[in-house]
Formats: C-alpha cells, sequence, structure tokens
C-alpha cells in the first residue's frame, strides 16, 4: 500500500543511481557524524551547533575560495585555520566554563551557540548570498547506466582519508590517547596530569576543522551556499545515532547506511518521505540497540 | 629515577562544599620518605584530603577556605592538577577509577602523562611490568574487564608511572581480598624504603595500615581526631575500641568492627554513597 504512493521501480540502472547518490549523500552524513561523535565521544557534549558549524565551514569556504579568490591549497589552509581559531574560541570563550555543569544545561548552550552563528552568519553575509562552490572537477561518468560524479569520488576519498587519520591519531598519539582518558573518566585523567581543559580545547578545534572539511565538500554538493545549509546537521543526526554516538567508525557506517536508505525513500517514495524514513530507521535501531549499532557501554567493573 | 620522597604539609586546612564543612583547620605531615596513614570512617573527610591535595575539588563544587599545602617547602595550594602531578604528587584513587576502554598498557602509559622523556616512560614501564609480573600477560587487555586485584594492581602502577615524590593511595584495600591488600602494602613498604617516595595511605582498614605506617592521624568528622606514631596509635584505647575491634588484635576485615552510627561495610562491598 505505501509503495502506491511512490513511483517505484525495479529497473537495475535506477537502483544503482539511488545506490550511488546514497553513498554520496552519505558520505556527507559521515563526515558530520564524524563532528558530533568527535565532541560527544571526548568531552560528553551533545552539540546541537554541528550544522551550524558546518554552515560556518561552508561561508569561510565562499569567502576565501570564491570572493578572495585564493589559490585553491592556499585558501583551504587559510579556511582549516580559522575554523581551528574559532573551535578555540568556542572552547576558551564559553564551554570550558560549562565543565561540570549538568548535561541539559551544557546542550542548551550548544543550541545558544547555534542560533548565534546562524545570526551572524545573516548579518555578515546577509539574508540571500547565493554562490557557488565549483572548485572541484565538475564532471562525471558513466558505470552501469548510473552517472557517478568526480565529487562524489572526491568527497569519498576525502571522508575515508579523514576516519584513516583521526584512527591513526586515537591509537598512535599521545594527544590521542589523553583524549580517550578523558573521555572514559575526566577525574581519574586529571589526577593523572592530563589536562582534560587541554584536551577538550584541541577537541573543539578538530570538531571544528572538520566541520571546516564537511563544508568545502558540502558546498559542491548541494548547488549554491546559502542559510538552509544548516539543515544538514539535523538531517545527519540519525547518522550519528544509528552508527552509536562513540563510535567513529560507526558514524561512518551509519552516514552511508541513512544515505542511501534516504535516497531509496526519495526515489521510490518521494522526496517528503526522505525525512520520516530515516528518522525511522533511527528509532528502530534505538529501540533494538539503544546505544547504537557500533556504540558501546562503558565498560566497567567495580 | 627520582631518589628523594618530598614532604607534604597540610597546615590548618578547611574545605567547605556549598555550606558544608568537610574538613576542619586539618593539620597532617608527611616527612620526606615518610609513611603516613590517614584512618577514618565514611564521611570523616578522607577523600576531601585528598582531593585538596590533587587540586580536584572544583570538579566536586568544593573549594579551600582556609589554610595551607605545601610539596617539599612549596606551595602547591590551588594549583592546576596537571601541575600539581608535575611536581611529584600521584594518586592511586578510591575505586581505582582506571580507564576501562582502555587497554591496561594504555592505562599505565596515561599515569605518565606529566612526562616527556620517552625513554624514561618505557623504562617506568619496565620497572611496573617487574614489580607486577601477573600484568605482563594483560597489557593489551581492555582494563574494565580484569578482576579487582588485577585493577588494583594497575591503578598502583599507573600511578608509579609519574614517578612520584609522593605517593597517595585512596582507599586501597576496598573491596579487594585480604590476600591480595597484604601484599600491594608490602609493595608500598618496599617502594617506600628502596625508592625514598613519601607514601600517603588513606585507609579504613586500621589494623593494616597501621602494621606498614609509621606516623597515623585518625580523621574524624573533619577533623584529626588522634595523632601520633602508628605504634603509639596501636596502644591507644580509643583506637582499638573504634578501629582495631577491642581487643588490640589486628583484623584484616573493616568488617568485622562493629561501631555505632558508621556504615559497616561488607568486606567486598563498594559504599552505597559516594564520600564528599
Amino acid at each position: 500500500m505505501l509503495l502506491a504512493f511512490g513511483n517505484f521501480t525495479a529497473d537495475p540502472s535506477v537502483n544503482l543511481q539511488l545506490l550511488i547518490g546514497g553513498l554520496a549523500l552519505g558520505a556527507i552524513y559521515a563526515v558530520v557524524a564524524l563532528g558530533f561523535v568527535l565532541v560527544y565521544k571526548s568531552t560528553d557534549v551533545l552539540n546541537l551547533a554541528h550544522g551550524e558549524f558546518l554552515m560556518l565551514g561552508a561561508y569561510f569556504a565562499l569567502t576565501f575560495l570564491i570572493s578572495e579568490n585564493l589559490n585553491f591549497f592556499l585558501g583551504v589552509f587559510v579556511l582549516l585555520l580559522v575554523m581551528l581559531v574559532f573551535g578555540l574560541l568556542v572552547h576558551y570563550g564559553i564551554m570550558r566554563r560549562m565543565v561540570g555543569q549538568g548535561f541539559f544545561a551544557i546542550v542548551l548552550i550548544t543550541l545558544g551557540i547555534a542560533t548565534i552563528i546562524r545570526a551572524l552568519l545573516l548579518i555578515f553575509y546577509g539574508p540571500t548570498e547565493r554562490a557557488r562552490l565549483d572548485l572541484l572537477p565538475q564532471g562525471s561518468f558513466e558505470v552501469g547506466g548510473a552517472t557517478v560524479r568526480y565529487v562524489d569520488l572526491i568527497i569519498f576519498g576525502v571522508v575515508a582519508a579523514c576516519v584513516l587519520l583521526f584512527f591513526i591519531f586515537f591509537k598512535y598519539t599521545r594527544l590521542g590517547l589523553h583524549m580517550r582518558a578523558v573521555a572514559d573518566d575526566i577525574e581519574a585523567a586529571a589526577a593523572m596530569g592530563i589536562d582534560p581543559d587541554k584536551v577538550y580545547a584541541m577537541t573543539w578545534a578538530a570538531a571544528m576543522v572538520m566541520a571546516g572539511v564537511g563544508g568545502l565538500l558540502f558546498g559542491h554538493v548541494t548547488g549554491a551556499i546559502d542559510r538552509s545549509i544548516e539543515a544538514i546537521g539535523l538531517r545527519a543526526f540519525p547518522a550519528a545515532v544509528v552508527g552509536g554516538l562513540t563510535s567513529l567508525g560507526g558514524s561512518i557506517v551509519g552516514g552511508l547506511v541513512v544515505g542511501v536508505i534516504e535516497q531509496f525513500a526519495n526515489g521510490h517514495l518521494g522526496t517528503k518521505w526522505r525525512e520520516p524514513v530515516a528518522f525511522s530507521v533511527m528509532f528502530v535501531v534505538l529501540l533494538v540497540r539503544p546505544t547504537g549499532l557500533w556504540g558501546r557501554k562503558d565498560l566497567e567493573r567495580v | 629515577m627520582r631518589s628523594d620522597g618530598l614532604d607534604l604539609r597540610i597546615e590548618d586546612l578547611t574545605v567547605v562544599y556549598g555550606g558544608v564543612t568537610a574538613l576542619d583547620t586539618v593539620n597532617i605531615t608527611v616527612p620526606p620518605g615518610g609513611f603516613v596513614t590517614v584512618l577514618g570512617a565514611n564521611g570523616a573527610g578522607k577523600t576531601t584530603l585528598v582531593r585538596s591535595i590533587t587540586s580536584l575539588l572544583y570538579l566536586h563544587k568544593g573549594r579551600v577556605r582556609r589554610g595551607g599545602i605545601t610539596l617539599g617547602g612549596e606551595s602547591i595550594l590551588g594549583r592546576k592538577s596537571p601541575d600539581i602531578v608535575k611536581a611529584g604528587v600521584a594518586q592511586v584513587p578510591e575505586g581505582r577509577k582506571l580507564f576501562p576502554n582502555l587497554t591496561v598498557k594504555e592505562n599505565l602509559l596515561c599515569g605518565a602523562a606529566s612526562r616527556s622523556d620517552i625513554d624514561g616512560i618505557d623504562e617506568s614501564l619496565e620497572q611496573n611490568l617487574e614489580l607486577f609480573p601477573q600484568l605482563r600477560p594483560l597489557l593489551s587487555q581492555t582494563a574494565g574487564l580484569l578482576s579487582g586485584g588485577e585493577q588494583q594492581m594497575v591503578a598502583v602502577g599507573r600511578a608509579l608511572m609519574s614517578q612520584p615524590a609522593l605517593l597517595i593511595c585512596d582507599e586501597l584495600s576496598l573491596g579487594l581480598a585480604p590476600k591480595i591488600v597484604h601484599r600491594l602494602f608490602e609493595l608500598l613498604t618496599e617502594i617506600n624504603e628502596t625508592r625514598g617516595t613519601s607514601i600517603l595511605v588513606i585507609e579504613q582498614n586500621a589494623s593494616l595500615a597501621l602494621q606498614h605506617a609509621a606516623d597515623a592521624y585518625v580523621l574524624e568528622l573533619g577533623r584529626v581526631l588522634i595523632e601520633g606514631t602508628a605504634d603509639e596509635l596501636r596502644g591507644n584505647p580509643m583506637v582499638q575500641e573504634l578501629y582495631l575491634g577491642g581487643g588490640g588484635e589486628a583484623h584484616t576485615s573493616y568488617a568485622a568492627i562493629e561501631r555505632p552510627g558508621s556504615r559497616p561495610d561488607a568486606h567486598g562491598s563498594r559504599p552505597p554513597v559516594a564520600e564528599s
């Protein structure tokens, strides 16, 4: 009955196209989810401003790469540097004062940060700024009757590289180890001489840089940069939750799964089914596995 | 390796949580290379004392109202906890507080967070494995899955990774089999004697702590009630009555001691409410 609302088709090339589109969308979700997970894992904060971080990244990309017309690599470097500074600003200006406060108080603070970023972007960029990011190769090629864009492949590569980088960072560096220790037990970490303040600052900086990467990539697939970009935060939320808010690898798989499901809902049922289906998947996963597919409950034996 | 322990001096320390006074004009001294124990029941202020020394009160909304704390003559009161570890204070926290999702090796390495000499850290790791050979095959195990005794060994080893001048152990005996607790106390004595590390042991297990420590303090409701050498305290009728079960006989278990107004913890269980 449900299918009668949509335009269901069994045509393999259409389904292949939906799969490719879904994976491309999913890769974007994965970048956003990675930012969510990074902050949640390390600081125990559910950052509702991450979509706005990404928006900030997209607008700054516009400024440095299009308006200022910097060389691509220099522009990306400046973009990520500025994002890093903003990340430190978020920590030292705001979040630092909230350490030790209640979970919901902190979540509300992130909502406040989201509002401020949206307002500032409105003030400095105006409501109608619309331009395109077109710095990555725009072409495409055909596979089995489906079109694959170069941009999507690049996004895939960047996401894979980010995941690998994070994995190496957390597993093999001292700062990565200290970040995981603070995530496990902040008081014990402080008692060992790890400075939670420094770790948190690095976390927010890293999340902002990830949002810069995400904004740059997402800006290339949305067509134009405008205020609707913030919605990516909410749309990527099911991806982060499905993967498990504490698992970096899970956020990638969660992103891809939710992206593909959304595209199929979009293609077969219609655009308006996209978000209801994505959130339904999230609900089902939460009912069956409250920690998400790859999230883990803290091991504790006392 | 640091060969000399540093002295810890706590002078007129008063600590409050909101309006509640947890420590009231407390004076405690650990001489350089000394072995001191602070005894007391739940709620006596023992953990608050540890938090004051290590600057972790802020995580519990507590603050020092009055007094001073010095290590080796330098004030450490109010300095950030990483600086205090760097100054030479390491702790084995109450309830062990390992990082449950990290491996044993990673837990140990976290103990060296204040150090930057990579070779020295490897050396300390090796020293720890000689001290606790049981841990060697467990290095890549997730710490949360170890037994209580193994966890406590990791907790002690982790604290030693910073090469402390002062080692603080908070309720080392809690929830562990008497045999393991005895072994751990013997190790503390060994570390105290061979490395010269100053040791401060916060304990409910009075008889065991008094066997190993040189000096002792009894904390009650935030005040120092009795102080003296461990021998003096063992002979003190009040200490015998309240903490050693009356006969002066050494008990290895606090559960054997009945005392009005205190919570008699069954051996092996944690107190239901965290002490503040």
